[in-house]
């Protein structure tokens, strides 16, 4: 009985230990082809219930970095832990993980029930209990009476439910996806995007989900990292990445935001003071800014307020123009005002559709504060 | 013009497809003669001299005497043993080729088939060259003290040999061929979920490149069932198939309405092999779906 203790708290301090290692764990993972840093001192942890986003533009090195994860590549330096184990030297088959495609790649020659079971047949489950796994998740994907049909038979949303059947059926310790969703049309897309959320959340199996997609990045994760030249440029959940870019690059990328460009005439305090092509534009300074310095700010179409002449006053410290409304774009609730200002300068503002006493070619007034943009000094390139 | 788009996507049309030149050929080069072998099957030769008398003794004969039978097994086991060989030596090549080839793949495919540049009997005789009793081999080994290997001299071995040589570029063509068109990500889709390489071969590659393969087998197995020129130079005398047998009635015997039957028989095997080949294509869910060729 007292031999038996130590080794009975083994097994639970070791249980322990793997309840509160993240599901998976990057340490400075390094990639390069020939001369392309294709995945850069990249480090992440990812906890068990999470749904994580990779965004990034083409070629910033998602995929490669989700390869690494897989298996399918070595990292040339750098470790890869999931569930607490390190896996940095084990093959693919080794890992215990889920993935899913771009284009799916179904096995053509199978068909739908032995596409789902394959990963429970190479784990050798007994054909009951795969019997049982293939009706859950059939259930589960709402893919019921399709287990006979080849791939080919199917349609693009249904290779896809397929392909995400085939990625969870065993409840593998994470699923990675390789932009699941850029081979599906707008609207199927949308109706996969709530299926994929419902999937995440009923199994409670952390996704690391691959795209260049911001808004699905934006709608599907809880955290994401915005990925730049194989470098994660930043790292955090979505709001705070959307609400505080830390980067230039984070900046322009999320919100496709207005861009203006200026130099700063003066400082007050924290508040700095462009000047934009003639109009004097209060920004919050950026770190280690002084006069003279070239500055890009990013300013996010929704805000913005876009108002006929005078129908409100300024807040104190808002910045106010007057222009002209050029074009009004339709977009739902939502409509895209387009106004160009004194300084000839175009601002792009979301806003309701509703808005009666705006009118085409007329004079309007947008104002904002200098906090509602990101400044960030510009980059020399 | 729908059921011809159906059809067009069955596999059994595509192996029609992929054999129809092969076929006209055939019709022209082999179907007429074949008639005529028919015809002279069931006639009989008396002096050299064909006699249309119609029977069927010449069958009676192939079929029913221990020595024809004997020599039809020792070339089916012949065929089968060089087509496995062939099958295991040329899909490791295919494979490394088409996936890691790059730019030299079709160069080293065709240097596979670089010795057909010389001629079947060139071919065999440089094969003789190697394995014989003065050959190569053997010569070296007893320089050196050694025995000879017997087996590889005058043998059922050394012609086995040498009709693997002389066969295998067709089998790693099919092969390379049908892997050109895989799509090797699916085999990583297979690692991913849990197969050791070897199984995802089992389940992916193999199935899906079966149809190269069995067209490769089939390359390889008709041309040596009928094999004669190869056993004659490297069998010796006791290393005589079917082929030497039937090429026998037509040289020195002149007994050719009993040759005429002994083709006959071989077109028969040859064609009943096909038709088993066929119906694993046909039950093989290839996987084709009409979109990679
Ligand atoms: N096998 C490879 N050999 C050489 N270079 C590669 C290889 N794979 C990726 N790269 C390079 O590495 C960089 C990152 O590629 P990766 O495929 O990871 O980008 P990505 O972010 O997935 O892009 P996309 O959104 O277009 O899929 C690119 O510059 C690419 O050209
Ligand atoms: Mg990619």
């Amino acid at each position: 009985m007292s031999a038996a203790l130590p080794h009975h708290l083994t097994s639970l301090q070791l249980r322990d230990i793997a309840m509160t290692e993240p599901a998976l764990k990057l340490e400075q993972v390094e990639k390069s082809f020939d001369k392309v840093r294709a995945v850069d001192k990249v480090s992440l942890e990812v906890n068990t219930g999470e749904f994580f986003s990779l965004l990034g533009p083409s070629g910033s090195g998602k995929t490669t970095l989700l390869r690494i994860i897989a298996g399918l590549e070595t990292p040339g330096n750098g470790t890869v832990h999931i569930g607490g184990r390190d896996v940095t030297r084990l093959p693919p088959y080794a890992r215990g993980i889920g993935m899913v495609f771009q284009d799916f790649l179904l096995f053509p020659h199978k068909i739908v029930a032995d596409n789902i079971i394959f990963p429970l047949k190479m784990q050798r489950l007994p054909e009951d209990k795969q019997k049982e796994q293939l009706n859950w998740i059939l259930s589960l994907v709402r893919m019921e009476g399709y287990e006979d049909r080849y791939p080919h038979q199917l349609s693009g949303g249904q290779k896809q439910r397929v392909a995400l059947a085939r990625g969870l059926v065993s409840r593998p310790d994470i699923l990675l996806l390789d932009e699941p969703l850029a081979n599906l049309d707008l609207e199927l897309r949308k109706e996969m995007e709530v299926e994929m959320r419902r999937f995440q959340a009923e199994l409670d199996i952390p996704f690391i989900y691959v795209t260049h997609n911001q808004e699905e990045a934006l709608t599907l994760s809880s955290r994401m990292a915005v990925m730049h030249n194989g470098k994660f440029e930043q790292v955090g959940a979505k709001l705070d990445l959307y609400n505080n870019p830390k980067t230039r690059f984070v900046a322009a990328f999320l919100g496709s935001p207005n861009y203006i460009q200026g130099q700063i005439k003066r400082m007050e305090g924290t508040i700095a003071i462009l000047d934009w092509r003639g109009l004097d534009l209060r920004i919050p300074a950026p770190a280690n800014a002084t006069s003279g310095d070239k500055i890009d700010y990013f300013l996010k179409h929704e805000r913005i307020l876009i108002q006929s002449l005078r129908e409100s006053e300024p807040a104190k410290g808002e910045n106010r123009f007057e222009g002209t409304l050029r074009d009004i774009i339709f977009k739902g609730q939502h409509s895209a005002y387009f106004v160009v200002l004194e300084n000839g300068e175009e601002l792009v503002v979301n806003a309701a559709t509703e808005m009666p006493s705006l009118k085409i070619r007329h004079a309007v007034e947008v104002g904002w504060l200098p906090e509602a943009g990101d400044a960030f000094l510009k980059e020399e390139d | 013009m729908v059921s011809f788009w159906k059809l067009r996507q069955s596999p059994n049309f595509r192996f029609a497809m992929l054999t129809l030149p092969g076929a006209l050929f055939l019709l022209i080069f082999l179907v007429l003669p074949l008639i005529s072998i028919l015809i002279f099957s069931f006639w009989r030769t008396e002096s050299y001299q064909l006699i249309a008398d119609w029977n069927i003794e010449n069958y009676k004969t192939i079929l029913g005497q221990k020595t024809y039978l004997t020599f039809m097994w020792r070339s089916l086991v012949m065929a089968v043993s060089v087509s496995l060989v062939c099958l295991i030596y040329a899909y490791p090549v295919a494979y490394l080729v088409a996936k890691r080839g790059g730019r030299y793949r079709l160069i080293l495919v065709l240097l596979t088939a670089a010795p057909f540049f010389t001629g079947i009997i060139l071919r065999v005789t440089a094969m003789q060259q190697i394995l014989g009793p003065i050959g190569l081999l053997n010569m070296a080994l007893q320089t050196f003290g050694f025995e000879p290997i017997q087996i590889l001299m005058y043998s059922n071995v050394a012609s086995a040999i040498g009709l693997v040589y002389l066969w295998i570029p067709f089998m790693v063509l099919a092969i390379y061929l049908s892997l050109l068109n895989f799509n090797f990500e699916l085999l990583e889709v297979a690692y991913v979920n849990g197969a050791k390489p070897w199984r995802a071969f089992l389940e992916i590659t193999w199935p899906l490149n079966w149809i190269g393969t069995a067209i490769g087998i089939v390359l390889v197995f008709i041309p040596t069932f009928a094999a004669f020129v190869t056993p004659r130079f490297l069998g010796g005398v006791n290393g005589a198939l079917y082929g030497n047998i039937l090429e026998h009635q037509f040289g020195a015997t002149g007994t050719w309405a009993l040759g005429s039957a002994m083709g006959v028989v071989l077109f028969f095997i040859c064609l009943i092999f096909i038709m088993i080949i066929w119906r694993t294509i046909n039950l093989q869910r290839s996987g084709y779906t009409g979109e990679e060729f």
